[in-house]
């Protein structure tokens, strides 16, 4: 073998490897990553994912807000068919209202409470997450055009 | 008056559509349109766009709500500052500055001399089929100067978020490193096309991709640093999809500057260089306009219309097919076969090539995977952070490592350990101040103390490296811009994972007379006062920040009510110290009796801006020295 051909082949296999290893971790990293988001309904249907992280989305239901501390919140989040009760730690953003739309993270537990670990900021008062917008299409509930 | 500014303005754009036909239709070699010339064309094009852009300025700063982008955007007790950035803060107006920056570059190349009279006329015929494209884009599709039938009152205003100096000027920078690979790609088409894609080639696109890789650096960076201040969220990046969107162009912008670099040096690798530049073009597409289309999900999404996103996918599809099939007919023939060593040079930036490949798919796969399943499956999903940073870490350890040994081999085949022990030196201090780093920080992770190991290597060999004299003692000229950049890779590195290891955070609920603790300061609460501002009031708490009883700083984070649009926002307050940021969020209390505050010490901050700034640095003075050496052989 000519040394031009030896140097191609040799970084051709070199590539070659190089590319299985990285495509190989990042579709496992990408399965390990991904978090589901969920309206209350569609929650209640899948309850075998109880323990996993993942995203919640609605509105927060009207009365349902308490604060147990000034840090420890709970509210009930709805899509007009069911509702799903939600307990916080920490920070709520300066949006948070009680009829409004929101999403949480955090794990859905066995005793069918949420437990958020954050509940994602957004910016604008009209604004409303396209996740709560298509959970509220599903149920029926959504009132805009 | 109104009137007469909407036929002008509009006439305008088509003059710029008549120009850009004439300067399209000289790709084919014809008798009809060699008068007027390249240049007076270009001059044209520049004019008519220029003025209708100075004329939108004009409108708003005159708050002229005839015109509907003007009432949707503006208001008329906004400062001057933001009725002025107010302009690019909307589709229709970013459309428009995208298109002037696009003839810019278009004019700027029309001038440039030394470059044979038909590639010339070749590749401003190329970029002016995009201005075509993209003013009868904004002219049918989301003309900027449409009227509307009512008087109305005053505007809705612009989304207080985007009311700061710093989102002025992060769009236009951002921009002019986006649409600089517009020309770049149109260089490579006129080069498949001519089929001189050769050192020559390489040597007229070196000054315009170094320019327009700092600005997207630039660009990007400025963006990172608003998120970090005005978001309130402590953190830089957040693998948002808008940031992934302008990470993706860049990442392949860097292979490709290398690309050009080693074609010139070596005159190997023009179909992958002319793969990258389109490449890096149409993710350059995809990042301005996905962003604008509103499909991808994200906090960013400001000035979205899902209907616009139809017509620039088409776009970046039919410019993928026409280059692409260019590409397979012409490339047989631009190929030189010309080999470099095993060990040299010009694999190491071929591996690293690869690496950032790779990252680029990680990139690409997070971004579009939420966006597949969506469209797919009706599924809605995250990506989380996570995915990103333990992917990309181990690949960052090998590209460090082959930044660090490339440019210390020879372009001819090189015997790897005597470099190694020509630097043995060097990888010993770097391996000590790790070792001594990790004891003392408690650094354990395997990852972590190679990313440091490896970028301190980089950032010591680059340094030393730019200080280089010869036999007489003599300091010589060295690759300046090279050897920044890449210190300020390094740094940057470190400051990341530092920053990642070592970021703390603690929330307090707050009463006037509050004393609260983080790390060895004391943060009495001392007041809280209420301050009415020309656009927006707000609530203003002071911390005054003790260290041993001694008053070192007093920090003011803000709450501010804005009424047009009605929008509340977080003011974050932040001391930059050398080597670590303190930084205040607050939030509108819960009740009456007191505040939730959000603390963060933040490592690193001022050192992780300044391996960027390093970076960009770098890239400004590599475009510029090279621009003097045009034919250098």
């Amino acid at each position: 073998m000519s040394s031009l051909v030896k140097s191609r082949l040799i970084k051709f296999l070199l590539s070659l490897i190089i590319v299985s290893i990285a495509v190989l971790i990042i579709i496992f990293n990408l399965r390990d990553n991904i978090i589901y988001f969920y309206g209350p309904t569609e929650l209640l249907k899948n309850s075998d994912k109880q323990g996993q992280i993942m995203r919640l989305g609605g509105l927060v239901s009207v009365d349902s807000f308490q604060n147990e501390t000034d840090s420890v919140f709970y509210f009930s989040i709805t899509d007009g068919k069911n509702e799903i009760d939600v307990k916080y730690e920490g920070i709520l953003p300066n949006l948070f209202a009680e009829d409004k739309g929101v999403v949480v993270e955090g794990v859905y537990m066995n005793d069918g409470r949420f437990i958020a670990n954050k509940v994602l900021a957004k910016h604008d008062e009209n604004y409303m997450p396209p996740e709560v917008i298509e959970t509220l299409k599903k149920s029926g509930k959504w009132q805009g055009e | 008056m109104s009137l007469y500014i909407f036929y002008i303005s509009n006439s305008l754009l088509l003059l710029c559509l008549i120009a850009s036909l004439m300067q399209s239709s000289k790709i084919i070699n014809n008798k009809i349109f060699t008068r007027p010339g390249v240049i007076v064309l270009a001059y044209v094009q520049l004019i008519s766009i220029l003025l209708s852009f100075l004329i939108l300025i004009y409108l708003f700063l005159i708050s002229d709500f005839n015109f509907d982008l003007v009432y949707f955007n503006s208001h008329s007790e906004k400062p001057l500052i933001y009725k002025f950035s107010g302009v690019w803060g909307n589709h229709e107006g970013s459309m428009l500055l995208w298109i002037l920056i696009l003839v810019l570059f278009n004019f700027l190349f029309a001038l440039s001399r030394r470059i044979s009279e038909r590639f010339k006329e070749i590749t401003v015929a190329i970029q002016s089929i995009m201005i075509f494209g993209f003013v009868a884009f904004l002219f049918f599709l989301s003309n900027p100067f449409a009227l509307n039938q009512n008087n109305f009152f005053d505007g809705i205003g612009l989304n207080p978020i985007l009311q700061d100096p710093l989102l002025a000027i992060h769009p236009p920078v951002l921009y002019v490193g986006y649409v600089g690979f517009s020309l770049v790609f149109s260089l490579a088409i006129a080069g498949l096309i001519t089929k001189e894609v050769d050192q020559r080639w390489a040597s007229i696109v070196k000054p315009w991709v170094f320019s327009a890789w700092a600005f997207l650096t630039a660009g990007i960076a400025l963006g990172s640093f608003w998120a970090y201040y005005e978001l309130g969220w402590g953190g830089y990046w957040f693998w948002d999809p808008v940031e992934n969107a302008s990470l993706m162009p860049w990442i392949a912008a860097t292979a490709l500057i290398h690309c050009v670099l080693i074609l010139q040096k070596r005159n190997v690798m023009q179909s992958w260089t002319i793969i990258l530049a389109i490449l890096t073009f149409s993710l350059s597409l995809v990042g301005t306009f996905l962003v604008r289309s509103g499909i991808l999900n994200s906090v960013h999404t400001f000035a979205s219309d899902p209907g616009r996103g139809l017509f620039i996918l088409l776009f970046i599809f039919l410019i993928l097919v026409f280059s692409f099939s260019l590409f397979a007919y012409n490339s047989e023939k631009i190929n030189k076969i010309n080999s470099m060593g095993l060990v040299s040079r010009g694999t190491g930036i071929q591996v690293n090539n690869w690496l950032l490949i790779t990252i680029l798919t990680i990139v690409f796969l997070g971004t579009m995977y939420p966006l597949a399943t969506d469209l797919l499956l009706n599924k809605s999903l995250t990506v989380g952070p996570k995915y990103y940073s333990t992917t990309i870490a181990p690949i960052i350890i090998l590209f460090l490592f082959f930044m660090f040994i490339s440019p210390r081999l020879g372009w001819t085949d090189t015997k790897l350990y005597k470099i190694i022990i020509q630097l043995r030196y060097l990888i010993i201090t770097s391996l000590t101040i790790t070792l001594i780093i990790s004891l003392y920080f408690e650094l354990f992770n395997l990852t972590e103390i190679l990313i440091i190991f490896f970028s301190l290597l980089l950032v010591i060999s680059s340094m030393t490296a730019s200080i280089n004299f010869n036999k007489q003692n003599i300091l010589v000229r060295t690759n300046l811009g090279q050897n920044l950049a890449h210190a300020g890779f390094g740094i940057l590195m470190m400051a990341v994972v530092s920053n990642a290891v070592y970021s703390e955070e603690r929330i307090y609920n707050a009463k006037v007379g509050d004393n609260l603790q983080l790390q060895k300061y004391i943060f009495s609460f001392d007041k809280i006062e209420q301050v009415e501002e020309s656009n927006y009031n707000s609530l203003k708490a002071y911390f005054l920040m003790k260290k041993d009883g001694k008053l070192i700083d007093i920090f003011t984070p803000e709450i501010r009510f804005y009424s047009n649009p009605p929008t509340i926002t977080s003011e974050a307050s932040i001391l930059h110290k050398f080597f670590s940021d303190i930084y205040l969020v607050m939030n509108v209390p819960q009740d009456q009796q007191s505040i939730s505050v959000r603390m963060h010490i933040k490592p690193f901050m001022t050192i992780l801006w300044l391996g960027t700034l390093m970076i960009i640095m770098g890239g400004i003075i590599s475009a510029s020295i090279r621009i003097g050496r045009f034919d250098e052989k």
